[in-house]
């Protein structure tokens, strides 16, 4: 019975949490476009700032490429691990098709699997420890950023340990975390999944015409 | 024409009084939080909002932080300066306001003193860290604004306040007022200038500072050398000569209003194609990037910092300059506000390089260079005294390692402060400004 809910109510509940929340708080964003009038001439006119930043950001530049090298590396590692399981490992993939797009598409190999959640778990295990090590990282986070790691981290487990076993309650336990971590998501720094865009965007727009390619 | 070091001196014995001379700026608690929220909630656009949802607290934004980095003290690392405008976002402006002011805790008057020496001693607004944030978060943004709801709470540390309430009083800045304007230009006269003051019409409106015209007089002669020998139609007001906007480096809106609309008001009587602004970093932006806003419509004219000016003139061969200087071996510091702030990265390098000289950039340039520690406003900061001699060390080494003679600038702030450090460490290398070589090279 808990199962069904599981599968049932509760997906329902945290996709519609997840949808609305992540929508309503980049809507909270946008809506104060145009409080500051730019009136100011500027030194680049043709468009395209913002989109350069949002690109250009995701390789450090090359000034801080040494002392910037773990961390990136370490995020790229987790970040490209985690893309990889939740959309191409095949339990995934067949969730997505059977209950939200109708169509699939060609799922990792088991080796691919193992080698994207190895990838995952040893990227954030990393940036974990970093961030429990550094003095920086410990003075700026706060009990909401420790929950978002061990929530992502529990997901990702229980999501190897479900495959791995062949378990249904193991199944439903990821489920049910991954129900979790949706309904958590929105009210999160997780949500910088979607505003990195924001903020690179408008930075970079608001530097360009200033003559900075930032 | 060498500076005289007794005046500089002089300002720096001035500027260690500069605190005895503020007036008190003392409210109530609660009014002081009040105060400083309304900046905020007036202020928070969505670039701000788009900033403060972004940050993940990764931490790298303290590798690039002079003041974080020269110290090793992490209460330093700019995104934390970032966190008492993110609390009032989250709990009175954010989309889930409700539930952070069940989970996090009101804005106090404790909170504003204790960001007192986080925005304004350890930050310069310089905006490297916001070169190295992977979210492009443009952290020198919040720290402006939180700067400006400090000051509204009247938190501006005494010795920036004193000026920017001299400045707002009585328009002068260290006493300097229109008859300092007369007398710097009279003693311009006495050395065979002719000095245009007060021309009803002219083509360009070229501005000053107080530094220019008491210590850095060799900044002043050469602009006035360039202008002359360019041929232009030009003049200095005397109703209208300051560049420095201690309005906008305190934080103080209707002061930063002021001073700038002097100068709009100045120009447009006067019919100017253009401003010029003098080497100052500040002055640049306050014009040039907040000056149409505070007018409400396009400036009727052109703004350009007199590094960008030569330039033009160069390119348009009408400035002429003697090459043979292979023999000076210069290195040059960006202004922050010229460069990373403003796109002036190659200009003052096509200058440098039409001088001939030998020239060595610094390890870290451009949009990279390293703050010297002293500006917007911090150079006056007193309390910052010992921030700004630490992330001093930071261009010390650099410059060492370039093997130059002498440091080009482009900023009076800026040049103040390495003054400072030469004289603190001994330092062998010549300060020097980049207009002063260049009226000094004129064919």
């Amino acid at each position: 019975m808990i199962g069904d809910f599981i599968d049932g109510p509760l997906w329902y509940f945290s996709a519609a949490v997840f949808v609305i929340g992540v929508a309503w708080r980049l809507f909270a964003i946008l809506r104060l476009r145009g409080r500051k009038k730019v009136l100011s001439k500027p030194r680049n006119t043709t468009g395209g700032g913002a989109l350069a930043t949002i690109l250009r950001r995701f390789v450090p530049y090359r000034e801080f490429a040494t002392v910037s090298r773990g961390r990136v590396i370490a995020g790229y590692v987790f970040h490209l691990g985690l893309f990889a399981l939740l959309f191409f490992a095949a339990p995934h993939m067949e969730f997505i098709r059977d209950r939200i797009t109708g169509f699939g598409w060609t799922p990792l190999p088991y080796w691919g699997f193992i080698v994207a959640s190895q990838l995952a778990f040893f990227g954030l295990l990393l940036l974990i420890i970093y961030r429990l090590m550094n003095p920086v990282t410990r003075l700026l986070s706060d009990a909401g950023d420790y929950v978002s790691s061990i929530l992502v981290f529990v997901v990702m487990l229980t999501g190897c340990m479900a495959l791995l076993q062949a378990s249904e309650a193991l199944r439903l336990l990821h489920l049910f975390l991954a129900e979790v971590l949706l309904i958590y998501f929105p009210f999160s720094a997780l949500m910088h999944t979607f505003t990195f865009v924001t903020s690179r965007g408008f930075s970079g727009a608001v530097f360009y015409r200033r003559g900075v390619n930032y | 024409m060498a500076i005289d070091m007794n005046v500089f001196q002089q300002f720096a014995g001035q500027m260690a009084q500069l605190g005895s001379m503020a007036q008190p700026t003392d409210y109530p608690d609660e009014e002081r939080v009040e105060r400083a929220k309304a900046v905020f909630r007036k202020s928070i656009g969505a670039e701000q909002a788009g900033d403060l949802e972004a940050c993940v607290k990764c931490g790298l934004c303290a590798e690039a932080c002079h003041f974080r980095v020269s110290t090793g003290d992490p209460k330093y690392t700019p995104a934390r300066k970032m966190e008492l405008m993110k609390r009032f976002y989250q709990r009175e402006m954010g989309p889930f306001r409700w539930l952070y002011r069940l989970a996090t805790r009101d804005i106090t008057a404790r909170d504003l003193e204790d960001w007192q020496e986080l925005v304004y001693d350890s930050c310069t607004t310089c905006g490297r860290c916001g070169m190295i944030c992977p979210m492009g978060i443009n952290i020198a943004g919040i720290v402006t604004t939180t700067r400006q709801a400090l000051a509204e709470a009247g938190l501006v540390p005494a010795d920036l306040r004193a000026v920017q309430q001299e400045q707002g009083a009585y328009g002068t800045v260290f006493g300097a007022g229109p008859d300092t304007v007369r007398q710097a230009v009279e003693q311009m006269r006495t050395r065979g200038h002719d000095v245009p003051l007060d021309k009803e019409k002219a083509d360009y409106l070229v501005l000053t500072s107080v530094v220019d015209m008491m210590l850095f007089t060799d900044q002043l002669e050469a602009t006035i050398k360039i202008f002359n020998r360019l041929g232009l139609d030009w003049t200095f007001r005397t109703d209208g000569f300051e560049g420095a906007n201690f309005g906008l480096l305190a934080g103080v809106a209707d002061v930063q209003k002021q001073a700038s609309m002097k100068v709009i008001e100045t120009a447009i009587a006067i019919g100017a194609k253009a401003v010029i602004v003098p080497e100052c970093g500040h002055a640049y932006p306050a014009l040039r990037w907040s000056g149409a806003e505070i007018y409400g419509k396009p400036l009727p004219f052109d703004v350009y910092v007199i590094s960008e000016f030569l330039d033009l003139q160069l390119q348009a061969g009408k400035l002429k300059l003697k090459s043979d200087n292979s023999d000076i071996k210069v290195t040059f510091h960006d202004p922050c506000k010229h460069g990373r702030y403003s796109g002036i990265l190659d200009e003052p390098r096509a200058v440098i390089k039409a001088l001939g000289v030998d020239f060595r950039e610094l390890p870290s340039h451009g949009m990279m260079n390293w703050c010297c520690g002293g500006g917007a406003g911090v150079f006056v900061i007193g309390s910052a005294a010992p921030l700004r001699q630490a992330a001093f060390g930071i261009k010390y080494d650099e410059v060492n390692k370039t093997g130059a003679d002498k440091v080009l600038m482009a900023c009076g702030s800026c040049r103040l402060n390495f003054l400072k450090g030469a004289q603190d460490n001994n330092w062998d290398k010549e300060i020097v400004s980049l207009v002063a070589l260049v009226g000094d090279n004129l064919e």
